[in-house]
């Protein structure tokens, strides 16, 4: 297990060090410039808006960082010699795309609803789209994982990474947002963050297991 | 089916773009199929 | 299966009921649409336009059993190394695309005289848009990667990773749409469908399945002869 945390910490450390967070952050405030000008700066519309505008921004930001989880260490040989430890690969797998939400997703996901209030967002909801989105960012970064796995020998993967994960994104999205929104609906919010709930979970297992499978492929 | 009823355009498209897409299909496979199979006897 | 996994007998085989499968394919699209368009009544509320759920509902429901199909043979291609499954899934996924597109495109002709708009975000047609997504990004993942063994591991996983998601995403996107419910419902002619138009339908779905059966043979077996070829041009150029 030692070997792991200490993985996890080097993981943590590059992490917060090559600033894949700076891009994701200049990314969403890009797109929350853009959506007023491109829609008009009519506050009520903007406000109808506002959850899913910024559900789609941690998700895009999110994917837009997946490569960093494997690339670097892919190609300098260093995912090659961890296949290679004692410690079963599907656990090192695990511990690089969780640091990668801690250092990409987590944040992103704690600093998106404030900076909803630009679209005028409701601000009694920002506790349950704080929630949600710490949930959901979890899955993304999972998701994005494989994503990150399974293009990791590409040249140019950054496009298929989109199409092969944003149909996965879809279900997180739908009961993401369902359960941002669900203050305004109190009956539907329980099932919403439990079923969020529940895909974050299946994501902890199935990602690992499929990222593993990838790389492996990978490395033959 | 009446021809001339409204909307029976739709009804037209909709055949016309499955018989397109389905003989599509059967011309790009059977097409390779047959390319590769004499490529692979030239090739003795 | 065992016997199968020896590409030449798979040859033999194929090329032996191929006449037949295709007979029967013609056979059944010949019923079906004589039921579909001369003795099927129009519907008492959309008219002639209801004739298009022959087209539609087969297309649809082939999409999602071919994708399933797909999904079966990527499996068996990683746990049993069978030589021919991942051959399977790659050749039937363009059918599979094909279907799937049709099913979006009747589906959206069908809407145009239905609900006035040629696309609508109801959970059906949402669903079938995801799967387009998937397939896309499977046959992109064989063309992305050179090497085919390489190409094979990983478009099974990118596959099985689709499969799990499908049920999920139909799920999410029925939650969505009873969320978002406009106020009136849509329905089809009648709570149950009649059975002068059951049939054809049935015959109909038969018949997308029997041309399925037929395609994916001829595409498993140029397949296999693609990489007959393949494998000689690389024999070749090892011993010069």
């Amino acid at each position: 297990m030692n070997s792991v945390t200490a993985l996890l910490m080097r993981e943590l450390r590059l992490g917060t060090r090559q600033g894949g967070l700076g891009t994701a952050i200049g990314f969403l405030l890009a797109l929350i410039v853009l959506v007023p000008l491109s829609l008009g700066p009519d506050l009520a519309l903007l406000s109808r808006i506002a959850p899913g505008i910024m559900w789609l921004g941690l998700l895009l930001a999110v994917l837009l960082t997946s490569e960093q989880i494997f690339q670097q260490d892919f190609e300098d040989g260093s995912l090659d010699l961890m296949t290679m430890t004692a410690t079963p690969f599907e656990l090192i797998v695990l511990a690089k795309a969780l640091a990668h939400w801690f250092t990409v997703g987590l944040p992103l996901a704690l600093l998106a609803p404030p900076l909803g209030l630009m679209l005028n967002i409701d601000a009694t909801q920002l506790p349950t789209i704080w929630a949600a989105m710490l949930l959901g960012s979890l899955a993304l970064s999972m998701l994005a994982a494989i994503g990150g796995a399974v293009t990791a020998g590409l040249r140019r993967g950054s496009l298929l990474v989109s199409l092969l994960i944003l149909p996965l994104y879809v279900p997180v999205l739908i009961f993401g947002i369902a359960a941002s929104t669900s203050s305004l609906a109190p009956d539907t919010s329980l099932p919403s963050f439990a079923i969020l709930l529940a895909i974050a979970m299946m994501t902890l297992v199935i990602s690992p297991l499929a990222c593993a499978a990838a790389l492996k492929a990978y490395l033959r | 089916m009446d021809w001339s009823a409204p909307h029976a355009g739709f009804v037209m498209a909709a055949y016309a773009a499955s018989a397109i897409g389905i003989f599509g299909l059967i011309i790009w496979l059977v097409r390779r199929d047959i390319n590769a199979r004499k490529q692979d006897q030239r090739l003795g | 299966m065992q016997k199968f996994a020896n590409p030449h007998v798979f040859v033999k085989l194929a090329t032996a009921i191929l006449p037949y499968v295709w007979a029967l394919t013609a056979i059944l699209f010949v019923i079906g649409l004589y039921g579909a368009l001369v003795t099927s009544p129009p519907d008492y509320q959309q008219g002639e336009t209801v004739r298009i759920i022959y087209v539609h509902v087969p297309a649809s429901w082939l999409a999602l059993m071919i994708y399933s199909l797909m999904a079966v043979f990527s499996a068996v291609a990683l746990i049993f190394r069978h030589p021919l499954a991942d051959a399977a899934a790659k050749s039937a996924a363009p059918i599979g695309a094909v279907f799937c597109f049709l099913a979006l495109f009747t589906g959206s002709v069908w809407g145009k005289p239905m609900w006035g708009t040629w696309w609508v975000w109801d959970a059906r047609l949402t669903s079938m848009f995801v799967l387009m997504l998937l397939y896309l990004g499977y046959i992109a993942i064989w063309r992305a990667i050179d090497d085919p063994h390489r190409a094979a591991s990983i478009a099974a996983i990118v596959a099985l990773v689709g499969a799990i998601n499908v049920p999920i995403v139909k799920y999410s996107v029925d939650w969505w749409n009873t969320l978002h419910q406009p106020a009136s419902v849509f329905r089809m002619s009648g709570s149950t469908i009649d059975k002068s138009m059951l049939w054809p339908l049935l015959v109909m779905a038969l018949a997308y399945t029997m041309l399925f059966v037929a395609l994916h043979l001829v595409a498993l077996r140029g397949e296999v002869f693609l990489r007959k070829i393949r494998n000689r041009r690389l024999a070749e150029v090892r011993n010069k």
